[in-house]
């Protein structure tokens, strides 16, 4: 009876959260060598939320990015990415998973020899939706303002476009978490800011939840909650938003 | 629309001079394995396509004989014992060996030139020059031979009348025919058995080279064969024509270095384009390795980016076959000329086939060897 309620329970609680960690901890490298790199880390990200992760570099903020982002196979603690355990996952199982994240990387990753909606499409054919796939990315690239260069290749590209482009192909197939990387370091502070907005407004729309590691305090602003990460321990937490509801 | 985007086709494109220097490394090895292949074919077809005119049904050779020009003489009683079984209508004696070819032209230089005589009442060989009424006198004359109009230059003028020496006896160029003599001879002479004993002295006339053996129309060659065999001594071997032609190709195939020649040729050559294949994909991929590994974390399993390398290798395949076989038919047609039709270097279609099976291969191998590069990337590096 216990174990039937609780377990009730946590199939709600994962019905509201996107991602939910619980004392995690991670390592790089073996046997002598092995450094510990995220300590006892315990974090519930609700949907919809944009969360901004701060910290000095070397604090593991990128590892704990890659490590939501199914990237990296985990031993100790509890992952859960949209309500499906990922410690202990091997290798090969963790790949579906990644395809309900969005990427978006510092650098932007294009083929420069694909134009901007192949690039998209890219993304789309992993959905298998490929009758439909040169609407879906030439949409995508519209909402971000690119109508007039979508069969453009990278090269012919500003910056800040090429970084939209990046943004079209994780956002294409609607993806229920977003995980950023430093996107705007490379942009100047107009682009920088355009980005986020847009990033920022589509989120908000689909209900996505963005978790976004930046040393960028222009844009701190857009965030609903900033975490603060300081040698792999969890250092702040402040909720920016008082109406985002915390389940705990 | 309704099909993915070709990443591999698009990479390829997208880097012009590297695409055009990958097509060009995948032509010149599939150039390099169709020039050894065709020189494997021509010889194999040259040892065996005067066979051809030989106007015979089965062959008696010694079993020591390695091939027609490297022969070991036979009793002539073999013939003539052969010449009792049912189904043979006629046996002709074959001699062959070398003579030295005095160059009537300056500076005269002297050469091995190959020799075949028979009996000129015999009618040994099915060239039309040989079997009028009056290319059979000429040939009964002493010291008049016919001259081989594919014979290489280097033996001089083929003009009838002309006047020279072989092994040191005058020699007078009675008539011309077209054979040509293969890899092993550059150039040859039909003659009669009465002069072959003049040239080729001490050599008697009952030790015979070749045995020639035409059946009655209608008798059954195998069964023939096998009574030929039976009543035979051991001191001689009976051969189809297909047999014997089979015989002088597996000599010079095998047992000499002409075809471990050539078959190392083609390996060399297959290795090569290995190697520039495999240094293209490896540049391309290292190129893309932010990008392959951005497919990665966006849930693209390996075998996708395994498709993208392979199909790169066989775009280049593809791409690097065509030119390849265009350039090799213009040099087959090229040594055709060159060695004036004595080497006939001729395109098959189960070559064209078998070359491309090996390009493919070829650049499946380099795609295999380069794709593990593109494999290894962990997705979480690109952060």
């Amino acid at each position: 009876m216990v174990a039937t309620i609780s377990e009730q329970n946590s199939v709600s609680v994962a019905k509201e959260l996107a991602i939910k960690i619980e004392h995690l901890n991670f390592y790089f490298g073996t046997g002598e060598l092995r450094k510990q790199v995220l300590f006892d880390i315990s974090l519930d990200l609700p949907k919809g939320q944009i969360v901004i992760l701060t910290g000095p570099s070397g604090s593991g903020k990128t590892t704990l990015l890659t490590l939501l982002g199914a990237l990296r196979t985990l031993h100790e603690g509890s992952l859960q990415v949209l309500g499906k355990e990922i410690v202990g996952l091997p290798d090969k199982a963790l790949i579906p998973i990644r395809r309900n994240i969005g990427f978006i990387f510092q650098a932007h990753n294009l083929f420069e020899s694909l134009s901007a909606s192949q690039n998209v499409e890219t993304s789309v054919e992993l959905t298998r939706n490929i009758g439909e796939k040169r609407q879906l990315a030439v949409d995508m690239l519209g909402q971000l303002g690119l109508s007039d260069r979508v069969d453009y290749k990278p090269n012919a590209l500003s910056g800040g476009q090429k970084q939209r482009v990046a943004i079209a192909r994780a956002m294409v197939n609607r993806p229920k978490i977003i995980l950023a990387d430093e996107p705007t370091a490379a942009l100047d502070k107009a682009s920088g800011r355009d980005v986020v907005t847009l990033m920022r407004h589509f989120c908000e729309e689909a209900g996505t939840t963005v978790l976004m590691v930046t040393h960028d305090n222009r844009i701190l602003d857009v965030a609903d909650r900033i975490i603060n990460l300081v040698d792999g321990r969890l250092e702040s937490d402040s909720d920016l938003e008082t109406q985002t509801s915390r389940i705990s | 629309m309704g099909r993915r985007v070709s990443v591999a086709w698009m990479n390829l494109l997208h880097e012009r001079t590297r695409l055009l220097v990958a097509i060009a490394g995948v032509a010149f090895a599939v150039l390099l394995i169709f020039m050894n292949l065709g020189f494997l074919g021509a010889l194999t077809a040259t040892t065996t396509n005067f066979y051809e005119q030989f106007n015979a049904d089965l062959f008696l050779s010694s079993p020591e004989t390695l091939e027609v020009s490297t022969t070991t003489a036979f009793p002539r009683e073999r013939l003539y014992q052969a010449e009792g079984i049912p189904g043979v209508s006629r046996v002709m004696p074959l001699y062959s060996g070398y003579v030295l070819w005095r160059n009537p032209d300056p500076p005269h230089t002297s050469r091995a030139m190959f020799v075949w005589a028979y009996n000129p009442d015999d009618p040994v060989f099915l060239m039309p020059e040989l079997e009028t009424p009056s290319a059979r006198r000429i040939l009964q004359q002493p010291n008049v031979v016919f001259y081989d109009l594919r014979s290489r230059p280097d033996f001089g003028s083929s003009e009838i009348g002309t006047v020279t020496e072989a092994a040191r006896r005058q020699v007078t160029i009675g008539g011309n025919y077209s054979l040509g003599g293969g890899f092993a001879a550059d150039g040859t002479l039909i003659m009669s058995d009465q002069n072959f004993v003049r040239y080729l002295s001490p050599r008697p006339l009952d030790l015979v080279d070749t045995g020639l053996i035409q059946l009655t129309p209608g008798a059954n060659p195998e069964r023939v064969v096998r009574a030929l065999e039976q009543a035979l001594p051991a001191d001689v071997d009976v051969y189809t024509k297909a047999g014997i032609m089979l015989r002088d190709q597996t000599y010079w195939i095998s047992s000499t270095s002409i075809g471990f020649i050539f078959g190392l040729g083609v390996l060399v050559s297959f290795v090569v384009g290995i190697v520039i294949v495999y240094q293209i994909l490896y540049t391309d991929i290292r190129d893309h390795l932010p990008e392959y590994a951005t497919m990665k974390a966006m849930g693209y399993r390996n075998r996708y980016l395994f498709q993208i390398v392979l199909q790169e290798a066989l775009l280049l395949a593809a791409m690097g076959y065509v030119p390849g076989l265009i350039v090799s038919l213009g040099l087959y047609e090229l040594t055709l000329n060159a060695t004036a039709g004595s080497l006939p270097v001729q395109m098959n279609l189960s070559r064209v086939g078998f070359v491309l099976v090996l390009t493919i291969l070829m650049c499946s191998v380099s795609g295999l060897i380069s794709v593990r590069k593109a494999l290894s990337t962990d997705p979480a590096e690109v952060f």
